[in-house]
């Protein structure tokens, strides 16, 4: 007899139905050691030192040529910068931006944009992107590296980069004095923060689609480049606060959707940092360290690293890039900020890094960047970065996600095991129904705050959307107590959520391998705890699922951020600053998904949203008990033997719980 | 014996003059040879140097094409081997740029491109396919350029943009003609094919202007272009003149000399003066542009001459600087030519190159990719016409069949300069003419031509959608991640006017022959950027191989793995087919016949058996 083809091997393993009784010790088991195998990640037998994979970039192998003239350049267009500030107090000085470029000699041009923000009847912003194209004399213009700096007008409530614009500038005279480019450099000077550079990759990579109704995106309008550069290789974004005095250099990665740049970029960065003796670090790494130290000694050097990698899995998990570089990496630009921080107390001068080393640092990326022949390719996209030169690459950090998983399918198919033995009734259609109706509802919530009806409303986006929102959570709150499944449904439903749940925390954890992390984290105990045969009359399980509801989630988090921002308030101010501020949250979230192409607001809504209200529904678990003489009657108007005797069964498995 | 004499006489023409030791040496009027050197200063501190070379030979049916004096030996053999009668290669680094450079005197793309046209008696496609390649090949060894990767892969026949410059003489105007175009916009060009071209002049490098062509200095220009152009050009069939066209296009940056004060000299542009003209040659002579962007030097020493021409409304004024009398007479020294600023403009000059006023040349053009991942993108030509007049258009395209391009999604949209936006897709501009012959994987490029009228004062965008193919992987390059390219375009349009326009007459074969040469119009030919793309790449690594390496162990394993675990094994008796051919046959004709009868005989014994799956001979079943 064939192997494939044998029909005698046994469905119901002996094995099977005895692990099916320690189903949950099993997958709490299982879920721990993930959790264990994470925390273990920080260990420095777990973690790798980083090494450069691309030998073309070859860091720092030539020698800075840029001089302190530069430097001293730079200071010059920073004073007539600042009297030019004067005049343009809340817009920015094209200009003399676009003057000055030309007269560096770079090929200058102006990009405008318009967004047409779509709430409260909807409004117009226009902003305009000065940009400089230093033609390289070794190629035609296939390939280009792009240097941006944000401007930020004096009436901006971020911190001031005044220093940033003409820094480039600098940078941008002495490379124009150099034949050795072997891309096109762009220069870039974009305005109103992420928006101008969101425009301008737009316009660079869709061109005018004015007419086509294939925009990708229909609140900004990016229009065409009148001059492009090939296809861009890398991407640096330029953030200055001081010209004289810089304590340390910060070093952006997060992208778009947790997305990062290659770590060879990082590495080549931190290299050429270290190399010109600039403080240079990740997340300001070094000055949490230094606070630490003066604070107390005793914080071993595990816990810092735990710490880190959960800061740094926190700030990708929200998907918003902590900078202008991280809108390139949907384009398969690499790119990093680098942020050049103010010395905050002026009484250590003598370890003083003035911008020259900073310029000496630019030209050195530069140099290595004009240097790469094949894009960005080899070391990793995937890591987390745990100390300046250490790292743990996807293959060690997926599996504490995986294991979560893991005792997540564990338990669906033993559950689906010991069902298909007790040989319970399978109403597929019904709970079929019920799945694409709470997943109905999701997808509502993606789609109603951007109808036109609602749009034109004298609403602003925050109430908008958490109106919304809300409402369809209260719908999915109400569900269970209304449409009440026919027996055998609430398992069935159990073992579809359970495969549901699996699949969507793989592809997310895929995705956004942090936001899939913590997800999984606080979620998977829940769903390990799930069981909706056992009925209870008092369920905690229900508390707590109540309290996972995502808009419940999400005002946790703003109203601990908000203790610990004003801890001085008022517990009442707080809990209603709180309200407010996730109100605007969730405004936010959906503006970042229709305007850059933030996914989290989509993945709450299309896939956390249904998955809490089937959840719910389950740890309601809400049976026709009341009406279960109606249910007697009806089957025997149906006169199905068999299904009687199931629901005998069914009964008699109750009474005896 | 007549070959023998015209030698000899050659020799002893060549003694005299050498004893008379003078400069005029006029070997033979059936050949000459000019040299020439343009110097325009262009817009941003840049300034153009195009050398050109050329050489004609007089050539008669009853002579040798073997026996050559001035034209090398390589060109004469290609009128013995080939039917080529007409040859252009151009190796470019760099692109030209249009807005502020106006239009080069010559038209080249980035890489290395090369076109031909074939004209014999009893032609045929395969045999010119042939020959092209054949043709490449010898190219690529006289140029020590990659040419030899010209094949049918990369080489198209364009219908309407090309034209031919060659006279084939008369008598022969039923021979169809043959034209074959190919770019490899990957090739880099360097010494290796700078050295070889100059091989190709009389003199070398060793005297006259092309002495100043020295790689270390050619090759750190913005833009730098060599190009060969062979032409016949018959009356009769017995009386041809064969020109051979040699030019160096340079674009320098001041900025990038050193210490540049935006003063040059030809000892700075080149790394020295110059130490005479080439002696062979008819005529040696700079032009030095002095009007526009020129205006603003004062030139050391002043050109003997200047000369005033008017074409197509067009006032450009050149000195002249005639080589052959600045040397006369005297013993060796180097010549210099200084372009120095008068010291009052000069703080005004210093940095303020792009302040002058710019007038744009009336056709610019650009080429960018759209979209983005590795699965589908678009090709974008941006046209611009500031001229008040419509221009005919002319585009060719050339992808390579690693890019699907779908015809359907071609479009021209159009805009008026004022505005931003393109109009809708109902006010598309309409084709004129639309030639479009698609691609083959692995086999034929995709070639499409299109012409269409372009409105004054308006700019076209023209886009057409593309699939990236995914290669096996053999097919990928080394540095597979840097991306593949695909070539420029060429655009072809007819000037009313000649602003900015400097390209030599279809007539005339010397750049002194485009002065004050006013035609009705004027062929322009422009060349977009080049583009890369990123076809979905598999990272070649160490994973990657693994996998390559497992998967075939699986595929190789799965067969036999499979058969094992679905088929039954039974023992088969021995079976009673005979041995014999004929008897094989009849016993196969009589097996089929019986085989229908004995089929409900078996299911019949199936059924009692219990219908358990058993393969069983019809053999067996005849036996038992």
């Amino acid at each position: 007899m064939g192997l494939l083809s044998d029909p005698s091997l046994p469905t119901q393993n002996k094995f099977v139905v005895s692990l099916a009784k320690h189903v949950r010790k099993l997958c709490y088991a299982i879920y721990l050691l993930g959790v264990v195998w994470f925390c273990c990640l920080a260990l420095p037998e777990f973690n790798h030192s980083t090494y450069l994979s691309e030998n073309a970039l070859s860091p720092g192998l030539v020698y800075p040529e840029i001089r302190i003239d530069a430097h001293r350049l730079a200071v010059q267009l920073l004073e007539e910068l600042q009297r030019e500030r004067q005049d343009h107090r809340s817009t920015t000085p094209h200009a003399w931006i676009a003057a000055k470029f030309r007269e560096l000699g770079l090929e200058t041009h102006i990009h405008n944009y318009t967004l047409r923000y779509p709430f409260g009847g909807g409004k117009e912003f226009h902003g305009k992107n000065v940009y400089g194209i230093l033609r390289a004399p070794r190629i035609g213009s296939t390939e280009g590296v792009v240097f941006s700096a944000p401007y930020r007008a004096p009436s901006s409530v971020h911190v001031d980069l005044a220093p940033s614009v003409p820094l480039l500038m600098a940078f941008a005279d002495f490379a124009r004095r150099k034949n050795y480019w072997a891309k096109d450099l762009i220069f870039l000077v974009t305005e109103q923060e992420q928006l101008g550079m969101q425009a301008w990759l737009e316009a660079y990579h869709e061109g005018d689609r004015s007419d086509d109704g294939l925009s990708a995106n229909k609140y900004l309008w990016a229009g065409n480049l009148p001059a492009r550069a090939g296809s861009l290789q890398a991407a640096l974004n330029i953030e200055v606060q001081d010209l004289s005095d810089i304590e340390y250099v910060d070093v952006k990665i997060e992208g778009l959707n947790g997305k990062l740049p290659n770590l060879d970029m990082f590495n080549l960065v931190q290299r050429i940092m270290a190399k010109e003796g600039l403080t240079s670090g990740y997340k300001q790494a070094h000055k949490q360290q230094l606070l630490k130290k003066r604070r107390r000694q005793s914080s071993s050097n595990y816990e810092l690293n735990l710490q880190r990698m959960v800061t740094m899995l926190l700030s990708q998990s929200s998907g918003v890039p902590t900078g202008n570089h991280g809108l390139f990496h949907r384009y398969r630009i690499d790119a990093l900020t680098i942020t050049a921080s103010k010395r905050q107390q002026s009484h250590h001068k003598s370890n003083s890094n003035s911008a020259a080393a900073l310029l000496k640092a630019i030209e050195g990326i530069a140099r290595s960047l004009n240097n790469l022949l094949e894009r960005f390719h080899q070391s990793f996209f995937f890591y987390v970065i745990i100390n300046n030169d250490r790292y743990i690459s996807i293959g060690d950090y997926m599996p504490a996600l995986m294991a979560m998983v893991a005792s997540i399918f564990i338990k669906a198919y033993l559950t689906w095991s010991s069902l298909a033995s007790a040989g319970k009734p399978t109403p597929y259609g019904s709970v079929m129904i019920y799945l694409t109706a709470s997943l109905m509802i999701g997808y509502l919530g993606n789609v109603l705050p951007l109808q036109p009806y609602f749009l034109e409303l004298p609403l602003s986006a925050a109430p908008l959307t958490t109106c919304t929102v809300a409402s369809l959570t209260i719908i999915g709150i109400v569900m269970p107590f209304v449409v009440i499944l026919p027996p055998g449904g609430l398992e069935l439903l159990h073992i579809a959520l359970l495969l549901i749940y699996g699949c969507s925390l793989i592809v997310i954890g895929l995705l956004n391998f942090a936001l899939g992390f913590f997800v999984g984290l606080v979620t998977v105990p829940l769903i390990i705890a799930l069981n909706p045969i056992e009925q209870q009359k008092t369920n905690p399980l229900s508390f707590i699922t109540f309290l996972l509801n995502p808009l419940i989630v999400i005002y946790g988090i703003v109203l601990v951020m908000t203790f610990y921002q004003f801890p001085e308030l008022s517990i009442q101010n707080i809990l209603l600053r709180a309200a407010s501020a996730s109100m605007d949250a969730s405004a936010f979230a959906l503006i970042d998904s229709v305007i850059y192409g933030n996914w989290l607001y989509f993945a709450v809504c299309t896939a956390f949203l249904p998955l809490w209200i089937v959840t719910w529904s389950l740890a309601l678990s809400k049976r026709r008990l009341i009406f279960r003489h109606i249910d007697e009657d009806m089957e025997d108007l149906d006169e199905i033997d068999g299904l009687l005797e199931e629901d005998a069964a069914d009964q008699n498995k109750l009474k005896t719980n | 014996m007549k070959r023998c004499d015209m030698a000899l006489g050659y020799l002893l023409s060549i003694f005299l003059i050498l004893g008379a030791g003078h400069a005029q040496i006029n070997i033979d009027s059936n050949e000459q040879f000019h040299e020439e050197l343009v110097i325009r200063p262009l817009a941003g501190d840049h300034v153009n140097t195009y050398f050109q070379f050329t050489t004609r030979w007089h050539y008669g049916e009853n002579e040798s094409l073997f026996h050559t004096q001035l034209t090398p030996r390589v060109i004469a053999e290609l009128l013995q081997q080939f039917d080529v009668k007409e040859l252009h290669i151009g190796l470019t680094q760099g692109l030209w740029r249009y807005e502020t450079w106006g239009y080069p005197v010559v038209e080249t793309t980035g890489g290395a491109e090369m076109w031909a046209w074939f004209n014999g008696p009893n032609l045929t496609d395969q045999e010119v396919n042939r020959q092209w390649t054949q043709l490449a090949n010898v190219f690529s060894g006289v140029l020590c350029a990659s040419l030899n990767f010209v094949d049918q892969t990369n080489s198209i026949a364009p219908k309407y943009l090309l034209r031919p410059q060659f006279m084939s003489g008369g008598g022969d105007e039923n021979q169809s003609k043959f034209i074959r175009y190919s770019s490899l916009p990957r090739e880099i060009v360097c010494t290796e094919n700078l050295t070889p071209w100059k091989k190709l002049l009389p003199c070398g490098s060793a005297s006259g202007f092309a002495s100043l062509l020295n790689s270390a200095y050619v090759h750190n220009t913005k833009f730098h272009s060599l190009g060969l152009t062979v032409r016949t050009l018959c009356e009769h069939p017995e009386n041809c003149v064969l020109e051979l066209t040699q030019t160096a296009n340079l674009v320098y940056d001041l900025r990038l000399l050193e210490q540049s004060t935006g003063d040059f000299s030809l000892r700075r542009l080149f790394g020295m003066g110059l130490n005479g003209y080439c002696e062979l040659a008819g005529s040696s002579q700079i032009y030095v542009q002095l009007n526009e962007q020129g205006q603003r030097y004062q030139l050391v020493p002043e050109p003997t001459k200047e000369i005033k021409t008017t074409r197509g409304g067009h006032t450009v004024i050149y000195g002249v600087y005639d080589m052959q009398k600045q040397f006369e007479g005297q013993g060796e020294r180097l010549f210099n030519i200084a372009w120095v600023t008068p010291k009052g403009d000069r703080k005004q000059r210093l940095g303020g190159g792009q302040h002058q006023f710019l007038i744009p040349p009336p056709l610019n053009v650009h080429r960018y990719l759209l979209g983005q991942g590795q699965e589908r993108g678009r090709i974008a030509t941006e046209l611009t016409n500031n001229h008040y007049e419509p221009l005919p258009i002319l585009l060719q395209e050339l992808i390579p069949w690693y890019v699907h391009a779908y015809l359907h999604t071609l479009r021209i949209r159009s805009r008026n300069l004022q505005r931003h936006e393109y109009t809708n897709s109902k006010k598309d501009l309409p084709f004129q003419v639309l030639h479009y012959a698609p691609g083959k994987q692995r086999e034929l490029p995709t070639h499409l031509e299109i012409a269409f009228e372009l409105p004054p004062n308006s700019a076209a965008l023209i886009t057409i959608e593309v699939d990236y193919l995914l290669l096996k992987w053999l097919e990928y390059p080394p540095d597979a991640n840097h991306g593949h390219y695909i070539g420029s375009a060429i655009l072809s349009t007819l000037l009313p006017i000649a602003r900015n326009y400097t390209a030599i007459p279809i007539d005339g074969h010397l750049f002194e022959h485009s002065f004050n040469a006013t035609r009705p119009s004027y062929v322009l030919s422009l060349h977009t950027e080049a583009l890369i793309v990123s076809l979905p790449t598999p990272d070649f690594s160490m994973p990657y191989n693994v996998i390559c390496l497992a998967c075939t162990v699986v595929a190789l394993a799965f067969g036999p793995i499979h058969s094992v675990a679905t088929k039954l094994i039974i023992v088969e008796r021995q079976s009673a087919a005979p041995k014999n051919f004929l008897k094989k046959i009849i016993f196969k004709l009589t097996k089929r016949k019986s085989n229908s009868q004995q089929q409900q005989q078996q299911t019949e014994e199936d059924k009692a058996i219990g219908g358990t799956e058993t393969d069983i001979d019809p053999t067996d079943q005849r036996e038992s």
